[in-house]
């Protein structure tokens, strides 16, 4: 019974994997149906046979459609066309009990699909250079962690899987940077900068993380510009600005909302920090609509810059930082003009409610009978 | 219950455990910074509470900011009456409500609405020509607009303590203050001849219509 099962399991291993095999990268179709059945118990089990534990039974599921797993592999369970993943199953003795030392997560039941997924795009990162962004790169990444190649499956994304997770790598980074920063200034021990210079070096810690893949940058941004992958393109960007603008306003911890006592208000500077308390008789309206247009600059830089640095060719891209110092400062002249045109404003105003005011007195306009 | 919590905990340390992991919940560990001691609301324990409490203070704020447009405009028009100072006094109030919801807004990064600049002019507009009906006029759009304001801040707070009133005290005090000066502002505007205005009933439901569909809109964009 136990050698029956062990044929029609090598049987349908085969020839799930000749198919995989032949079309890596047209698993899309099929990674669906894989998707909603695959459950990291299977997973768990491939890491399993590494130690030629006996097959095992009863106690597992996976999805029939399974053709994400080598051949080597020699636990098994009768498969089921069961869709709905039981975690449970997996808690059941037996079986379950020595993968842990495998799956190297201390003390955890299981891994879930998400942090697999990331294990393996991070591994895929090293193959980028080489392969591109791409199916081929995820396929060496997983075959580096000793998975098979076609647990590219996973992936419907595909490139697009790989390059968001770059991108969120890098955010997460540089928010740990800044946090790093923040917590020196806010600890005494690091002097605060001025809102251009630490715009500055956010733009560049952050651009640099780039410089291992610039050569297949292009491609990583056109996959980008996917039509399915603006969204979350979009919403990582914004994510990306929104907290480079958070760690330059240095919120302090007091309740009083004041304005933080970092840098002198010299009039560039007002612009560029966030919610800054004006008096009343200015608009109100710039005061939260700074909110959308120091975003919206930033952004602007942002972009910008990613697309001089990809196409430099100084040494150190000495020039894409230039650039980037160049276009902040536009930013700050820009500020500077708004302030400017909007005090002239006002003194224009008063000039001529004055002169109002005297012509009516003039008339005598002005005296209430 | 303390197993539940106990597990909601583990799975949200699993995870958030790998940095990397955060897209999921685009958890970001900045808002920990701020002590919450003095917060007025609890660190969002996932993305579906973030984006409640996102859309109540977004809508609180883009309201307060409305009705202190509204008072200016209204002032515009009435600053030297003798009206003149009753329109300040409720003016100052709800700057008062408006820097407070800036805090809120500031410590926990949430968006603002991005229509403050039409509320801006649309509360002004508002405010002036309802003024320019005279101080039946604008006790009357005054009346309305509260009237508004407090029926909005009960269906919050009512959703709030359906939830999970402790978790939301500090919140729920905040908005039962507000709301209840709101309710004074109201008042005061019975109180000072608002109903005397001809046309009263349709100037209110109006005014009534416009708020719940900037209600509405502030709460989504």
């Amino acid at each position: 019974m136990a050698a029956l099962l062990r044929g029609l399991r090598a049987g349908r291993a085969l020839r799930g994997l000749g198919s995989v095999v032949a079309t890596p990268t047209a698993t899309t179709p099929q990674c669906s149906s894989l998707r909603r059945g695959f459950h990291c118990a299977a997973l768990r089990l491939q890491d399993e046979s590494k130690s030629d534990k006996p097959p095992s039974s009863s106690s597992t599921t996976y999805h029939e459609h399974y053709q994400a797993h080598s051949t080597e592999q020699d636990t098994t369970a009768a498969s089921q066309e069961d869709s709905a993943s039981d975690p449970a199953a997996e808690t059941a003795s037996g079986p379950n009990t020595s993968y842990q030392d495998q799956s190297g997560e201390q003390g955890e039941e299981y891994e879930t699909e998400e942090q697999l997924q990331a294990r393996i795009l991070t591994a895929a990162l090293e193959f980028v250079p080489q392969h591109g962004w791409s199916m081929e790169a995820i396929a060496a990444g997983a075959e580096t962690l000793g998975l098979s190649s076609a647990s590219t499956g996973m992936f419907y994304n595909g490139a697009g899987d790989l390059v968001l997770h770059f991108i969120t790598h890098c955010n997460s980074q540089l928010t740990e940077i800044l946090a790093e920063q923040h917590k020196q200034v806010q600890l005494g021990q690091a002097e605060p900068k001025e809102t251009a210079d630490f715009l500055r070096d956010a733009i560049e810690t952050r651009l640099r993380m780039y410089i291992p893949y610039i050569e297949t940058w292009p491609q990583a941004m056109s996959i980008l510009l996917l039509p399915h992958n603006i969204p979350d393109s979009l919403k990582h960007l914004s994510t990306l600005v929104d907290d480079i603008w958070y760690y330059a306003g240095d919120r302090s911890t007091d309740v009083s909302g004041s304005h933080h006592p970092r840098s002198p208000s010299s009039s560039t500077h007002t612009f560029l920090s966030p919610l800054h308390h004006h008096p009343h008789n200015i608009r109100p309206a710039t005061l939260q609509m700074n909110w959308y247009t120091k975003r919206a600059a930033l952004t602007g830089i942002y972009n910008t810059t990613e697309l001089v640095m990809v196409q430099d060719s100084s040494p150190d891209f000495q020039d894409t930082w230039n650039f980037l110092d160049n276009r902040i400062q536009d930013v700050v002249n820009m500020a500077t003009t708004a302030k400017q045109v909007q005090s002239t404003g006002e003194a224009v105003v008063q000039g001529l409610m004055g002169a109002a005011v005297t012509l009516k007195n003039l008339t005598g306009l002005n005296q209430r009978r | 219950m303390q197993r539940a919590a106990h597990t909601a905990l583990y799975d949200w340390s699993q995870i958030v455990g790998p940095a990397v992991i955060r897209r999921c919940l685009k958890c970001r560990a900045t808002l920990q910074q701020s002590s919450r001691a003095f917060s007025v609301i609890p660190p969002p324990r996932d993305s579906e509470e973030k984006e409640m409490l996102d859309r109540i203070l977004r809508v609180d704020h883009a309201g307060e900011y409305g009705a202190s447009r509204i008072y200016a405009g209204q002032m515009a028009v009435l600053g030297r009456t003798r009206t003149g100072p009753l329109i300040q006094e409720m003016w100052d109030q709800e700057k008062k409500h408006l820097e407070k919801f800036n805090e809120i807004l500031a410590e926990n990064r949430i968006r603002p609405t991005a229509l403050l600049p039409l509320w801006n002019i649309a509360g002004f507009v508002l405010g002036a020509s309802t003024a320019l009906l005279g101080k039946e006029g604008a006790m009357a759009c005054t009346v309305a607009v509260e009237e508004s304001i407090s029926e909005h801040y009960n269906s919050q707070i009512r959703a709030l303590m359906e939830k999970d009133p402790e978790r939301y005290t500090e919140l729920l005090k905040i908005i039962k203050e507000f709301r209840d000066d709101e309710m004074d502002h109201h008042d005061t505007g019975l109180e000072h001849d608002a109903e005397t205005l001809p046309g009263y009933w349709l100037l209110k439901n109006a005014i009534q219509l416009g708020c719940k569909a900037a209600i509405y809109v502030s709460q989504r964009v």
